[in-house]
């Protein structure tokens, strides 16, 4: 795959000349910036979907609001272990100072980073639970509150239920813990009225939308009766929600995580479809930033955030119009998340529209 | 190989009804089929009602067509792994260069087709004419076509044309026109192989390039070919894909080179060549997509499921491997 290097190389230097431009005005340091200089490096264990390059430019956004790091760099392990792993050896070879991971292939990647870290790095992995413990393994991990996000969805069910009713539950591969963990949270707020329809622990898509929409038809198929379907990935479901409309019924309400064309879906047919309710969750592109302010915090000498756990805001509720009403953009590509901080035409120019 | 009725009707054009008796690989995969229906009317009956087939069955059309271009390619006992790549760089180019606009979607399939036709004479050079082994020739085009891939789409999803999704994604008379597309590339599969003089050459040149070289055909050419029709095949698996899944992903066809694979051999092709079997190969399609339809509508762990899908190749394999071993001993007595 050498062909692609040139192209990840030419989009990490884009994204990191976009952010530089986006915050030039902004004069003032942040106080996670320290005196000290740094290289930083952000690893990606896969980068090819639209979240992660919103995701990788609000990396390279945070990471340009300090001046004292002189060096960004970018790779992408392409889903691939064996990359990421070289990917994590190589960066901590060069002698970058430090390294944010997304450790997708989790404890798989906890060797490559405990060298990494023995040998001087800053190392933050974040989001993806990686095991080791910090100070040992790396320096600090960086949660998203995979839980909250259940408890938002299960709160928002009993609002729209409060008798009772039937879920259905999708997550991405199979054991991964962002399900499990939002499974938890949800079983914390909704009691015995409300069951799961979908095979223990959830229904596994894999994040994809075809395979998505495989599952979707089976579990319809087969329950006559779903009132609302929770998935942490709102937009692959968006090509497979069309499939009620063979069984003549209505798309049920849906707790999920929010994108643009997700929205604009929601815009599009909730007049067909009366029963379907939309609330989401930010679908957490700003988790990396608090990775990247602890990572130069600690190579710069700068004074670490309050916070080390990432909690998504709850985003739309179609329902009562807070936080916000569900929001579509037709202007602007589908694969963008508005709930990101990073700026929308950042956001389509990341994702390459 | 005359004493062997099997391969009797590659020695002229004319067609020999015989081969159709002897075609075991579709008994076995009817009878497979009709029996996973039954157990699934028994057992799981959702997996068999009108909503869930008309869900499931553009992917069984999917799979159907990238198993008879993986078909031809085994037929003359080669492997095509550049399949992940053809498939994925067709969905990306019909998505992204219309990006939503109809009126850019010809001109985007006519360029998914040209790259095809190149990446399968690529394949074909390396595999029928430089003589590379065919699983590192193709796993190299296939990065090559993944490079085209990140090119074209830097690896980001795109929504597609409301055209496309009308063709792909539409039916005609209650059929998902994605089976009609399986059904229709099934039918001039199987005419040019059985019925037309290049196809009965290439039938026998996979089951022994030898002899039809020695015969005076053109070996390398018929090889070369394979993979050009096969990554037209794959091109158009991806582009209906572009219109069946709203959003596709740029990595759409990894998910289909095992199943590819599956098919050719519950359908009962040869890995070493020869015969090709293209509508087992579509009912073993319909079959592997059901399968998954069962095991989903039983509500089974995943784990669970996915030994399901292995069983049943194994089974699969199994049936075959013992019926080569029959023959081949039947073969030598002779």
């Amino acid at each position: 795959m050498s062909m692609a290097k040139p192209m990840k190389a030419a989009l990490a230097a884009f994204a990191l000349t976009t952010a530089v431009g986006a915050t030039a005005a902004m004069a003032e340091t942040p106080s996670w910036c320290g005196p000290n200089e740094a290289s930083l490096a952000l690893l990606d264990g896969f980068g090819g979907n639209s979240w992660r390059l919103v995701t990788t430019a609000s990396g390279a956004e945070e990471a340009a609001k300090c001046p004292t790091i002189t060096q960004y760099e970018y790779a992408d392990g392409q889903g691939n272990t064996q990359k990421a792993i070289s990917d994590i050896n190589s960066m901590a070879a060069r002698g970058i100072n430090a390294l944010v991971v997304f450790g997708d292939a989790g404890p798989a990647v906890l060797p490559a980073l405990t060298n990494a870290h023995r040998s001087g790095a800053v190392v933050v992995p974040y989001r993806v639970d990686v095991g080791g413990a910090e100070g040992e393994n790396y320096a600090k991990f960086i949660g998203s509150s995979f839980v909250e996000d259940g408890k938002s969805w299960g709160n928002w069910i009993k609002e729209i239920l409060p008798e009772g009713g039937n879920i259905l539950f999708l997550s991405g591969p199979a054991g991964n813990s962002q399900g499990l963990d939002e499974l938890k949270g949800m079983k914390e707020v909704l009691d015995d009225k409300y069951v799961f329809v979908n095979p223990e622990p959830f229904a596994v898509t894999n994040w994809d939308p075809a395979l998505t929409q495989q599952v979707l038809s089976a579990e319809i198929a087969k329950n006559d009766k779903i009132d609302v379907i929770v998935s942490d990935f709102g937009p692959s479901l968006v090509g497979a929600l069309p499939v009620f409309k063979e069984y003549g019924r209505s798309i049920p309400a849906l707790a999920t995580s929010d994108g643009n064309s997700l929205a604009c879906f929601w815009e599009q047919n909730k007049d067909a479809n009366p029963d379907f309710k939309l609330f989401t969750v930010a679908t957490g592109n700003d988790n990396v930033r608090l990775a990247v302010q602890w990572a130069v915090a600690l190579a710069t000498g700068g004074t670490p955030p309050a916070d080390n756990i990432f909690k998504a805001p709850v985003y739309e509720n179609s329902v009562t119009g807070q936080p916000n009403p569900v929001t579509c953009r037709p202007d602007l590509p589908g694969a963008i998340y508005l709930s990101a901080e990073l700026a929308d035409d950042a956001q389509a120019k990341a994702v390459g529209q | 190989m005359l004493d062997n009725p099997g391969t009797a009707t590659m020695q002229g054009a004319a067609p020999d009804w015989r081969s159709v008796r002897l075609a075991r690989g579709f008994v076995t995969v009817v009878v497979s089929t009709v029996a996973l229906l039954v157990l699934c009317w028994a057992v799981a009956p959702s997996a068999v009602s009108a909503g869930a087939l008309a869900g499931s069955l553009p992917f069984a059309a999917i799979i159907a067509i990238v198993g008879l271009g993986q078909m031809l390619v085994v037929q003359q006992g080669g492997f095509d792994l550049s399949l992940a790549g053809g498939v994925s760089l067709a969905v990306v180019i019909t998505t992204h260069l219309p990006s939503g606009n109809d009126a850019a979607l010809p001109s985007a399939i006519l360029l998914a087709l040209a790259f095809a036709t190149v990446a399968g004479v690529a394949n074909g050079i390396l595999v029928g004419v430089m003589r590379l082994n065919a699983i590192i020739a193709t796993i190299g085009i296939n990065a090559v076509l993944y490079g085209a891939v990140f090119a074209v789409s830097g690896g980001v999803p795109r929504i597609t044309t409301p055209l496309m999704s009308a063709i792909a994604g539409g039916k005609t008379a209650g059929i998902p026109n994605s089976v009609l597309f399986a059904l229709a590339l099934m039918l001039l599969v199987s005419f040019v192989l059985k019925k037309t003089v290049v196809g009965r050459r290439f039938e026998a040149i996979g089951a022994n390039p030898a002899a039809a070289h020695a015969a005076g055909l053109r070996v390398r050419l018929h090889q070369t070919m394979a993979y050009v029709y096969a990554q037209l095949l794959y091109c158009v698996a991806g582009i209906l894909i572009s219109g069946i899944t709203r959003e596709p992903t740029a990595f759409q066809g990894d998910s289909l080179l095992l199943p590819s694979v599956a098919v050719v051999v519950l359908a009962g092709t040869s890995l070493l060549g020869g015969r090709g079997y293209p509508i087992s190969t579509v009912v073993a399609a319909f079959f592997l997509n059901q399968l998954s339809q069962f095991a989903l509508a039983v509500g089974v762990p995943f784990s669970a499921q996915t030994i399901i899908q292995a069983l049943a190749l194994v089974c699969g394999i199994g049936v075959y491997s013992v019926r080569w071993k029959r023959s081949a001993r039947t073969r030598a007595s002779k």
